[in-house]
């Protein structure tokens, strides 16, 4: 109801709001729905439209008898599909047919009890896409109110979950399918893990079917999942040329992806999943491996309740990737295994057999060389024939003593029995002497020989029978691959090192083969030679040697240009075993026996010399396929030693690795940042950074941690090595290292880092399809790492991550004081706990605010040990929002609920908004159109008048502005209208300076304000509603003509505020006693006050009849029972004789009377008491008697004067009477209200109350005629009246001589003033004394004693007889006051 | 309505003259009253001695001012009788002061 002639406005433009769904809204035939045309829709409905359609958030709202559908944009966009626009304006329970079973129920709740609901993330299925489509959505219905605050509808906002949930439970599918390796032993046990994991997930796979190919090219069920029983679709094998075959086998083993389409009868009764109905289409995935057929193919029934989308397709594709990585994966290990094995034992064998072998081989050898000796002496003159077969046998003799040498060398040396003998030698003799060896057969092969050892200037620890071995194996090598040219020996001391260089002009060696070069028992096949003659022991043997000396050897080398062989042999004695070391032994620069073989195996290869072509080698190289597939790796080698770093580049080059070279840990620290390489080669002692400590530093920066990193020392022993690993490195060799060996570990690393990055490959694209947002971060709270998701989310990269915890999507802290301490707060949570969550506002890059709520957990890197938080988070700003909504709401409706009239209502209102924007302030002007605007505002003080005049001006503006649509100010404040009961009102938030005022902030005002709107209607409504029923309850109850010595009270409860239906009421009976009568209806409101007055009005007619209490109530109980709502009221009803204070009474139920005597002892009437009216009606009544004798007070009440909570009600009682008690010389109004205020809780009274008060007897009051004719009759009433006060006969006869003087003067005085003057006497008791007054209507003449004596001497008596004795003239009459104590 | 009241003269056998009041005395009554002593004073003034008047009060219910007036002119001829109810009126106005009051 508006006042003032105040008009709703703004009607017409309800749907004006929004222009797209408006304009669709405004289409519909409205008159031919129950809400009729948009003109005539109730205010309340005006407004939920308004704001429903304002929103941006999806919302649909279902108003009137058959639940009216409504919709906004965003819920058309997101969950309505093909519906729109024929949804609009229809029924509901049409619209969402579908779900009504599940959401029916819930708007039933919603409208029968008001309370709203909250679903989160409700699975149902919606036909919106032309098919039944799982959906899952999170949801609130609230309800809605019409203008009379009667439920009418509900308002639903909705965020749809489905592709969240179905992306969680997908993902949650492939982490599982990922999540234990350790389970992937065999083929089989990877598939059965396989299927499990499929298998959870029903909802997406209701069935899977993982089919293997043979090498015959069938395919033979390996997995099913889904399946309880045997089903054609299932078929064990499957013939890829078999036409009638029910997957397309072919077409798979080709590698290509089917769908099929499940009908006819074969498909009949496949496995339904979690669902109803089965699956009509299979998506047909092959298990693809690099480059060759696939392993095999996945066949998973798609869910029959959603589209095999670009999403659902990929999920299917990246499970069966993981399968195929699973067999991948379980064959290789498998095949690793399986060589594994076996080359040890291989080893083992080999190991054993030649180093027995060649201890058996030794004695035959030397009992034929020995005796062929003697019988070469013996024949030397014999026949040519028989010489050079002498010599055959001579030589291959020697070869085969060399080869045996030479396995027997291997063995001791790995088995660590190579016994050496250092001694100090000179380096260039030695060689020299070596290569003379060799001179002959070098230039008899037309080959140039230069040998130019200048002599070093210290010596060279050797062995000198290994040293010779490594020289004439090397040359050997040289003469047998070199057709022309020369070969060249060099002695140089380089770099603390003597070097020796044997190089040459011959073959070279192809590129590819380097790395092996040194390997034992590889030979370079296809190469041109002049023998092929060699076991692929020589330069392997070199090696070990020269490895035993503390050397290296190395080799470079371009086909077609030649080899040289690099030695670098250490000066001193550092490096070799103390116990090894021998002294000089003079004279023994005599080249051994052992040179011969050498020379007479190469003299053999010449064409000068004719010998036969013997020993085909059938030396295999050990093929070792799977290693040298490698992919060439990125290396990079840190060290200090030049000849080192070369040697090293040269070497990973040539096993075809690209290679960046530095000469320091620093160098190598900063090129690994830049670009982070496969694996550090790296020296130990370096200059500026050490290899250990570039370890921890590579360790330390996330980018490098997971780099494989190889440490090559100079330091033996295993404490080194441990050192080294602890550092982090992933290997560790010590120097001298084979090339081999080195190699060897390269590859190892690069694989093991490729799997690793295989891994981080994995583990990436997995945790880019994650669809909550992926972070990790290092202790310090640097985001080292974020996902996709992440980047959707908050539009920040992995190119904007800055170092330290604050970062770029941090909200602003000067503008943004408030999200930023909470930002703050939430981060300090997440580096504290080791797990947890926490919701926090952040900043989007392009400005727009969002609520994110976050999970995290710490771990423990296991690269580097660290420790690392890992999280992710979901944007839930809708949620956020809409739980602030909820919140605001309610506070809002709290503040409402509890405002006892509208300006109280105002004020709450104000400050709930003032406190849900921490404003500075709020104001609220209401334009009645009359007056000038009425200010509320939350500073009390505040007047209209007070306001700046820019703030008056800007106030009116806003009371132009359309209803309900926020305004943001450019001074940090925002302002919205709305319809007040008295007129337009304009609210203004005051936010104070640099605050934003966002878009869900103006929502969530339009929101409040819509509300508000409802809600002050409402409480106006209220208001007069309650006044309507008070003013009734009064004007039933009163103007009581109460007889003299009543008072009556009553008082409708404060909170909520109600009047109710208590009441109290006197009738003057017939005989001239009176009816006293105190009821309580039950209930409260208008209908209470309806049937109280029926049931007093039927209590008085019945009094009047019939003056017995009890049969009063009994007559009263019949007519209770035919009038509704009057059943279980209570009564007390008395019949009082004003004269005697005799009391008859009789109580329905109702709480007893209380009697204060004036000695001060109570008494409770507690006699005559039944049930309350109604409830037996026709049986009988008791009735009791009593006295109220002279000056005490009788009380009657309703419960709502003395029933507390947690208190019993005797407790009350006793309070009221103890009220009585004490106010007992009081006078009988004043102690009435005494009483109430007393008796009231803090909160003022939550019942209503109704109070009777009687004492006894009632004051006299005479009015007569200013005659002294009238004094007598007065007096005799007076007397009689002191009489039933029970006044002492002195006591009395002085009031009575008191009074009578009064009466005397007034009467003189009224007698001379005026004519027909009247005097009033009124005379009252209380327990202890009684007061008097007497009034005239003239001016007492001012006492002249001479003139009229006894005048005079009426003044002396009357101050002397009284206690008290008060004069007031005035202008109209005299009034005399007087007061005496009752004496006993 | 004048207030009720009866006055007689009457005689003890000691031939003390006696008036005898019966009912109340106020302001509508008292000049009646007052002129019914005066009479009775007046009546025996040479005969009897000073205070051989004895007005007997004991019926009257109620006194005033008014009738005090009337008996302070006679106080030194007059005896008075009253009731313990009117005493204190008497002693209040300084009347038992002037006149002799009996008991009855």
């Amino acid at each position: 109801m508006s006042s003032g002639g105040h008009q709703p406005r703004g009607d017409a433009d309800v749907f004006a709001v929004d222009e797209e769904i408006g304009r669709d809204l405004a289409r519909v035939d409205w008159a031919a729905t129950s809400l009729g045309p948009p003109a005539d829709w109730p205010q309340s409905l005006q407004t939920a439209v308004r704001i429903l359609l304002s929103s941006r958030f999806p919302m649909w709202m279902a108003w009137g008898p058959q639940l009216t559908f409504f919709c906004n944009a965003a819920y058309r966009r997101d969950t309505l599909g093909r519906k729109y626009p024929w949804a609009l304006g229809r029924p509901a329970s049409e619209v969402w047919a579908e779900i009504w079973d599940d959401i029916g129920p819930r708007i039933d709740t919603v409208l029968n009890t008001g309370q709203a609901t909250w679903d989160d993330a409700l699975l149902l299925f919606l036909e919106r896409a032309g098919y039944r489509e799982e959906t899952y959505h999170t949801f609130s219905y609230s309800p809605l109110r019409n203008d009379t605050g009667g439920l009418v509808g509900m308002l639903c906002v909705v965020r749809e979950d489905t592709d969240r949930v179905i992306g969680e439970r997908r993902m949650a599918t492939l982490r599982d399918l990922g999540s234990d390796p350790s389970v992937v032993r065999t083929e089989q046990e990877m598939l059965a893990f396989a299927a499990r994991q499929l298998d959870r997930n029903r909802r997406d796979l209701p069935f899977t079917l993982t089919y293997l190919f043979s090498d015959d090219g069938h395919a033979r069920l390996a997995a099913a999942t889904g399946f309880t029983a045997a089903h054609p679709a299932a078929a064990a094998t499957l013939s890829p040329a078999d036409p009638e075959a029910l997957w397309p086998t072919a077409k798979l083993l080709e590698g290509e992806s089917a769908r099929v389409p499940l009908d006819g009868d074969r498909f009949a009764g496949l496995p339904t999943g979690d669902w109803p109905k089965a699956p009509t289409e299979a998506l047909l995935v092959p298990l693809r491996q690099q480059g060759v057929v696939p392993y095999g193919f996945l066949v998973a029934g798609v869910n029959h309740y959603r589209a095999l989308d670009d999403g659902y397709r990929g999920f299917i594709e990246l499970a069966a990737g993981h399968v195929a990585t699973g067999i991948a994966s379980a064959r290789s290990y498998q095949a690793q295994q399986r060589r594994a094995e076996e080359l040890a034992e291989l080893d083992r064998a080999k190991t054993t057999f030649f180093s027995n072998i060649s201890h058996e081989f030794r004695t035959p050898l030397t009992l034929i060389m020995g005796p062929l000796d003697e019988l070469r002496l013996r024949l030397h003159d014999a026949e040519q024939p028989v010489q050079e077969e002498l010599e055959v046998i001579r030589r291959n003799g020697l070869r085969l003593g060399k080869l045996v040498n030479s396995l027997l060398d291997f063995s001791r040396i790995e088995a660590g029995r190579m016994q050496a003998r250092y001694e100090p030698v000179d380096l260039a003799a030695a060689t020299v002497d070596l290569a003379s060896v060799f001179r002959s057969a070098i230039e008899r092969a037309g080959l140039t020989f230069e040998v130019d050892c200048p002599p070093l200037a210290e010596p060279v620890h050797l062995d000198r029978g290994m040293w010779e071995k490594v020289v004439l194996n090397l040359l050997s090598n040289a003469l047998k691959f070199t057709f022309h040219g020369a070969i060249r020996v060099t002695l140089r001391a380089e770099d603390g090192q003597a070097v020796v260089r044997i190089a040459d002009t011959g073959v070279g060696v192809p590129e590819d083969e380097m790395p092996r070069l040194f390997e034992r028992f590889h030979r370079i096949e296809n190469s041109r030679s002049r023998s092929n003659e060699g076991s692929g022991i020589g330069l392997a043997l070199v090696k070990e040697l020269v490895g035993l000396h503390g050397g290296t050897i190395t080799a470079d080398s371009a086909p077609g240009e030649g080899t040289t062989f690099t030695i670098r042999l250490p000066f001193g004695t550092a490096h070799l075993p103390a116990v090894a070391l021998a002294p000089a032994v003079t004279g023994t620069a005599v080249v051994s026996a052992s040179a011969e073989p050498f020379v007479q195996e190469a003299l053999r290869w010449l064409p000068a010399i004719i010998g036969p072509v013997t020993a085909v080698d059938h030396d295999q190289p050990v093929e070792d396929g799977h290693l040298r597939r490698g992919v060439p790796a990125r290396v990079l080698v840190a060290d200090d030693n030049a000849d080192m770093r070369e040697y090293l580049i040269r070497l990973l080059r040539n096993a075809g690795h690209r290679v960046d070279a530095v000469a320091d840990g620093q160098e190598a620290l900063e090129l690994a940042r830049a670009e982070t390489p496969d694996l550090v080669v790296s020296d130990v002692m370096m200059p500026r950074l050490d290899g250990l400590r570039l370890v921890a530093a590579l360790r330390a920066d996330p980018r490098t941690a997971g780099t494989p990193v190889l440490l090559l020392s100079a330091r033996a022993g295993q404490e080194a090595s441990i050192e080294g690993l602890e550092a982090g490195a992933d290997d560790y060799l010590v120097k001298p290292f084979s090339a081999a060996e080195l190699l060897a570990r390269v590859r190892a690393n690069v694989e093991l880092a490729r799997l690793r990055s295989h891994h981080a490959r994995w583990r990436t694209a997995l945790v880019d399809s994650l669809q909550e947002a992926f972070f990790v971060c290092a202790e310090d709270g640097s985001v080292v790492e974020v996902n996709a998701a992440f980047t959707d989310i908050l539009g920040y990269g992995p190119e904007d991550l800055r170092n330290g915890p604050v970062q770029p999507w941090w909200p602003d802290p000067d503008i943004e004081p408030e999200a930023h301490r909470q930002v703050t707060e939430a981060f300090e949570v997440l580096l504290r706990q080791s797990h947890g969550s926490y919701t926090a506002p952040v900043t989007h890059r392009d400005g727009h605010r969002l609520w994110v709520a976050a999970t995290f957990n710490q771990v423990d890197d296991p690269d580097t040990g660290r420790r690392m938080i890992v999280g992710t988070f979901r944007d839930v700003t809708a949620e956020h929002y809409a739980v602030q909504r909820e919140s605001a709401l309610a506070a809002l409706s709290m503040r409402l609920s509890q405002a006892e009239d509208l300006t109280d209502a105002l004020h709450g209102v104000l400050a709930e908004l003032r406190r849900l924007w921490r404003a500075a302030g709020v104001l609220a002007a209401v334009f009645d159109g009359a007056h000038a605007p009425v200010l509320t505002a939350t500073d009390p003080e505040l007047r209209w008048d007070a306001l700046a005049e820019q703030q008056r001006r800007d106030l009116t503006a806003l009371r132009d502005k359309p209803l309900l649509t926020p305004v943001a100010g450019h001074t940090g404040g925002a302002g919205i209208t709305v319809e007040h009961p008295h007129g337009t009102m304009a609210i203004w938030i005051d936010l104070g300076e640099k605050r934003p005022f966002t878009e869900q902030d103006q929502t969530l005002l339009a929101l409040l304000a819509g509300h508000l709107s409802q809600g002050l209607h409402r409480v106006h409504q209220i208001d007069q509603q309650r006044e309507t029923a008070l003013a009734l309850q009064r004007a039933i109850l009163g103007p009581a003509q109460l007889p003299t010595g009543f008072a009556v009270r009553y008082a409708p409860a404060t909170r909520p505020l109600k009047v109710g239906g208590d009441w109290y009421d006197t009738v003057e009976l017939p005989d001239g006693r009176i009816g006293i009568v105190v009821g309580d209806c039950v209930g409260h409101g208008l209908q209470a006050a309806t049937v109280m007055g029926q049931l007093r009005s039927a209590c008085r007619a019945l009094l009047l009849q019939d003056s017995s209490p009890a049969q009063t109530l009994t007559a009263l109980d019949r007519f209770a029972a035919l009038l509704p709502g009057a059943a279980c009221a209570t009564v007390f009803c008395g019949v009082l004789d004003l004269l005697t204070g005799e009391l008859r009474y009789s109580s329905a139920g109702h709480p007893p009377a209380v009697i204060a005597h004036p000695d001060g002892t109570v008494h409770l009437l507690d006699q005559g008491r039944s049930r309350p009216l109604a409830v037996r009606p026709g049986l009988d009544r008791p009735e009791a008697d009593c006295v109220v004798p002279a000056r005490a007070t009788l009380l009657l009440y309703t419960d709502g004067l003395v029933e507390r909570r947690r208190q019993p009600l005797s407790v009350g009682i006793a309070n009221a009477a103890a009220a009585i008690q004490t106010g007992r010389a009081a006078p009988i109004e004043s102690l009435a209200s005494d009483v109430m205020d007393q008796m009231a809780p803090d909160g003022g009274y939550d019942d209503d109350v109704a109070l009777l008060l009687y004492r006894h007897p009632g004051p006299l009051e005479l009015e007569f005629p200013a005659e002294s004719t009238h004094l007598a009759p007065v007096r005799s009433a007076l007397r009689n009246w002191l009489d039933r006060c029970g006044l002492a006969p002195a006591n009395a006869y002085n009031v009575l001589v008191a009074a009578g003087e009064a009466c005397a003067n007034a009467i003189e005085h009224g007698n001379h003033d005026s004519s027909g003057g009247r005097i009033l006497l009124r005379a009252a008791a209380t327990a202890d004394d009684l007061r008097l007054s007497v009034t005239d209507t003239g001016r007492w003449r001012t006492p002249q004693p001479a003139a009229n004596s006894h005048r005079g001497r009426g003044l002396v008596l009357m101050q002397a007889l009284m206690d008290t004795i008060t004069v007031t003239a005035g202008t109209a009459g005299t009034t005399v006051d007087m007061q005496a104590r009752i004496t006993r | 309505m004048t207030t009720a009241l009866s006055l007689a003269n009457s005689r003890r056998p000691d031939g003390t003259r006696v008036l005898t009041v019966i009912g109340e005395i106020d302001m509508s009554n008292a000049a009646t009253f007052a002129a019914a002593l005066t009479d009775a004073v007046d009546t025996d003034f040479e005969a009897v001695d000073a205070g051989h008047l004895v007005v007997d009060l004991t019926a009257v219910e109620y006194l005033d001012s008014a009738g005090l007036a009337a008996l302070f002119p006679h106080a030194e001829r007059i005896q008075l009788v009253v009731t313990p109810l009117l005493e204190p009126l008497l002693t209040i106005s300084g009347l038992a002061d002037l006149t002799t009051v009996h008991r009855p």
